[in-house]
C-alpha cells in the first residue's frame, strides 16, 4: 500500500527544494541596500535548509548541506568553508530524528530552529575569526540571529499548515 | 547490523546519513577555512572564487534589476510633491554653476598646459569603467560588492572604485565579467589619506562601522570636525585627492569619517583604471655623479649659516674631495646648459 508521501510526484518537491534554497541564496547576497532602509538579511538559507531537512530529509543529504554553505561563503565573499562547515554541523546536531521526523506544532520547531541558528553562528563567528586572524564583526551576527528568529516563523508556520493538510508530506507529497 | 554502525537510518523517508561523507566533508570545510584565508590567499583559490564570481554575476544582475526598480518607485512619488521647490533651487544653481562652468574650462586649460610642461599623464574621466552593482552581501567577515564588471573590460586588481560622491573602496578579486570591490569599511582595508585642509596624513581603517577610523594621525593632528578627508597617494596605490569623507571627532578623542559615498546607494559606480606608482629603478651605472652629487653639495651649503647660494655647490664639493671637485667642475658646466629645474634655480 502507498503512503501519502508517495501520492504525488517527487520531482516536484525536488524542483522546490531547489528553487527555494537558490532563491535564499541569491536573497542573502541581493543588493539589498539598494531598497532604502532594508540593509539586514535574516539566513534565509539556513532557514531553507532547516525547513527541507527536517521535511523532505532525503533533498538535503550532508553533501547537499555542505555545497549550500559553500555556495553561501562564495557568493557573499567570506572564507570558503565558513558557513559550510557552520551549516553542516549545526543541522546534524539539531535537525529531528525518529520515526514521525518534524513535529507538526509551531513552538518545538521554533526551539529546535532557534539552537540551530545559535549553532551555526556560533561555528561561524569561530571559523571566520580564525580564517581573518582577527576577531570578526559581531554585531551583523547577532542582527542576523535577531532578524532570523523574527521571520522564521512565518515560514515555518506556512510548511506546517500545508503539512497538516496534506498528511505527512510537504509540497508534492 | 554492520550497515546500523556504517549509516543512519533516519525516520520513514529512508534517508542514509553517512558518518565517513560527513567527517569527510568536516575535514574538507576545515581545510578550506584554513587556506582561504583573505590575507594569505593562494593564486588558485582566487582564480577558483574569481570563476565563481563570473558566472554568479549575470544570475545576480538579474535579481538586481527588479530590486532597483523597487528602490525607484519610494523615491519618484515622495519626489513629485518637492518638484517646485526643487526646480526653483536648480535654477539658481544653475546660475551660480555658469560662473563656475566657465572657472573650469580655464583652469582645465591651464592644466593642459602645465600636464604638457610636466609631461604628466592623469586619467581623464572617460577612461573610467562604469559598473552596476550586482551583489551587495553584509556578512559579519566582508565588507564587499560584487559589480558586473571585470577584466574584459580592463578592470584590474587594486584599482581604486568610486561613485558620484567619493571613494568607495578598491578592487580585490577579479574575474573575466566581474570583480569584487572591498569597501572601505570592511574589516580589512587600509587607506593612506590626508586632510584636504591641512595635509595633515593618516590611515583610513576600515572596522565593520559606518564610519571607519583614523588611524597614525599624531600626537597633534591638525584635523578639524568637519575638514575634508582625501585620498593621500601616498601609497602609489591610490589616486592623490579622490574625496573620501568629513572628519569626525568621537568622544574618546579619536577620529573617523563620515564617507561621502554613503550619501548615496552604492549602486553604480566607477572604476579608475589608476596604474600603481612603482619605485623608480636604480640605474645599472653607479657612478653617475651629476645628479647624485650635486643635491648633497646643494644641502652641505644650505645647511652652513650664512652660505651663499649661487657658486656654493662647486665650492663644497671641492672641499670635499677630489673625485668630487671634478663632479662639481661638471656641474657648474651643467650649470651653463641647465638639465633640469634645479640648477635653472641655481643660475637663477
Amino acid at each position: 500500500m502507498r503512503k501519502p508521501t508517495d501520492r504525488n510526484s517527487p520531482w516536484l518537491a525536488a524542483t522546490g527544494c531547489i528553487a527555494s534554497v537558490l532563491i535564499a541564496l541569491i536573497i542573502q547576497a541581493s543588493p539589498t541596500r539598494l531598497v532604502d532602509g532594508l540593509t539586514i538579511m535574516p539566513t534565509w538559507t539556513l532557514m531553507a535548509i532547516f525547513l527541507w531537512a527536517n521535511v523532505r530529509p532525503q533533498f538535503m543529504p550532508p553533501i547537499a548541506v555542505f555545497a549550500i554553505g559553500l555556495t553561501q561563503d562564495l557568493l557573499t565573499g567570506a572564507p570558503m568553508g565558513v558557513w559550510a562547515l557552520a551549516y553542516l554541523v549545526s543541522i546534524s546536531v539539531f535537525r529531528f530524528r525518529g520515526e514521525d521526523g518534524m513535529p507538526r506544532d509551531l513552538p518545538p520547531v521554533l526551539l529546535r530552529f532557534g539552537a540551530t541558528l545559535l549553532l551555526a553562528h556560533g561555528i561561524a563567528f569561530a571559523a571566520g575569526s580564525f580564517a581573518l586572524e582577527q576577531m570578526a564583526d559581531l554585531q551583523p551576527l547577532v542582527i542576523e540571529i535577531v532578524a532570523s528568529i523574527l521571520m522564521f516563523p512565518l515560514p515555518a508556520y506556512l510548511v506546517l499548515r500545508r503539512r497538516r493538510s496534506r498528511g505527512s508530506g510537504f509540497i508534492g507529497g | 547490523m554492520a550497515s546500523r554502525r556504517s549509516t543512519r537510518h533516519d525516520g520513514e523517508q529512508g534517508i542514509r546519513f553517512s558518518r565517513t561523507l560527513f567527517i569527510a566533508l568536516l575535514v574538507v570545510s576545515g581545510a578550506l577555512i584554513a587556506f582561504d584565508r583573505p590575507a594569505s590567499r593562494s593564486a588558485p583559490f582566487a582564480s577558483f572564487r574569481a570563476g565563481f564570481t563570473d558566472v554568479s554575476a549575470p544570475l545576480l544582475d538579474l535579481v538586481a534589476k527588479p530590486l532597483r526598480a523597487i528602490k525607484n518607485i519610494g523615491p519618484y512619488w515622495r519626489r513629485q510633491g518637492e518638484l517646485v521647490a526643487e526646480n526653483d533651487r536648480l535654477l539658481q544653481q544653475l546660475t551660480e554653476a555658469r560662473y563656475w562652468e566657465d572657472l573650469a574650462y580655464r583652469q582645465r586649460d591651464r592644466i593642459e598646459v602645465y600636464e604638457d610642461v610636466l609631461d604628466v599623464e592623469s586619467a581623464a574621466i572617460e577612461d573610467r569603467i562604469g559598473a552596476w552593482t550586482v551583489a551587495d552581501p553584509r556578512g559579519p567577515f566582508v565588507r564587499a560588492r560584487l559589480i558586473g564588471r571585470g577584466s574584459d573590460a580592463g578592470i584590474r586588481n587594486g584599482y581604486p572604485v568610486i561613485n558620484l560622491y567619493g571613494l568607495v573602496g578598491r578592487v580585490y578579486e577579479t574575474g573575466r565579467r566581474s570583480a569584487r570591490v572591498l569597501l572601505l569599511t570592511d574589516l580589512n582595508s587600509r587607506v593612506p589619506v590626508m586632510a584636504d585642509r591641512s595635509n595633515a596624513r593618516a590611515i583610513l581603517v576600515g572596522d565593520n562601522s559606518e564610519f571607519p577610523r583614523l588611524d597614525y594621525v599624531g600626537r597633534a593632528p591638525d584635523i578639524q570636525p568637519g575638514d575634508r578627508i582625501v585620498s593621500s597617494g601616498d601609497d602609489g596605490i591610490l589616486p592623490r585627492g579622490l574625496p573620501v569623507g568629513e572628519a569626525v571627532a568621537t568622544r574618546d578623542g579619536g577620529w573617523r569619517v563620515r564617507l561621502y559615498s554613503d550619501q548615496a546607494p552604492v549602486d553604480f559606480v566607477w572604476v579608475w583604471p589608476f596604474q600603481r606608482v612603482t619605485a623608480p629603478v636604480p640605474e645599472s651605472e653607479p657612478d653617475i655623479p651629476l645628479t647624485e652629487e650635486a643635491p648633497v653639495a646643494d644641502q652641505a651649503g644650505a645647511d652652513q649659516p650664512g652660505a651663499e647660494p649661487a657658486g656654493d655647490g662647486p665650492t663644497s664639493s671641492e672641499d670635499a674631495s677630489p673625485d668630487q671637485g671634478d663632479a662639481a667642475v661638471d656641474d657648474s658646466d651643467t650649470n651653463a646648459t641647465p638639465p633640469d629645474g634645479t640648477a635653472t634655480e641655481d643660475n637663477r
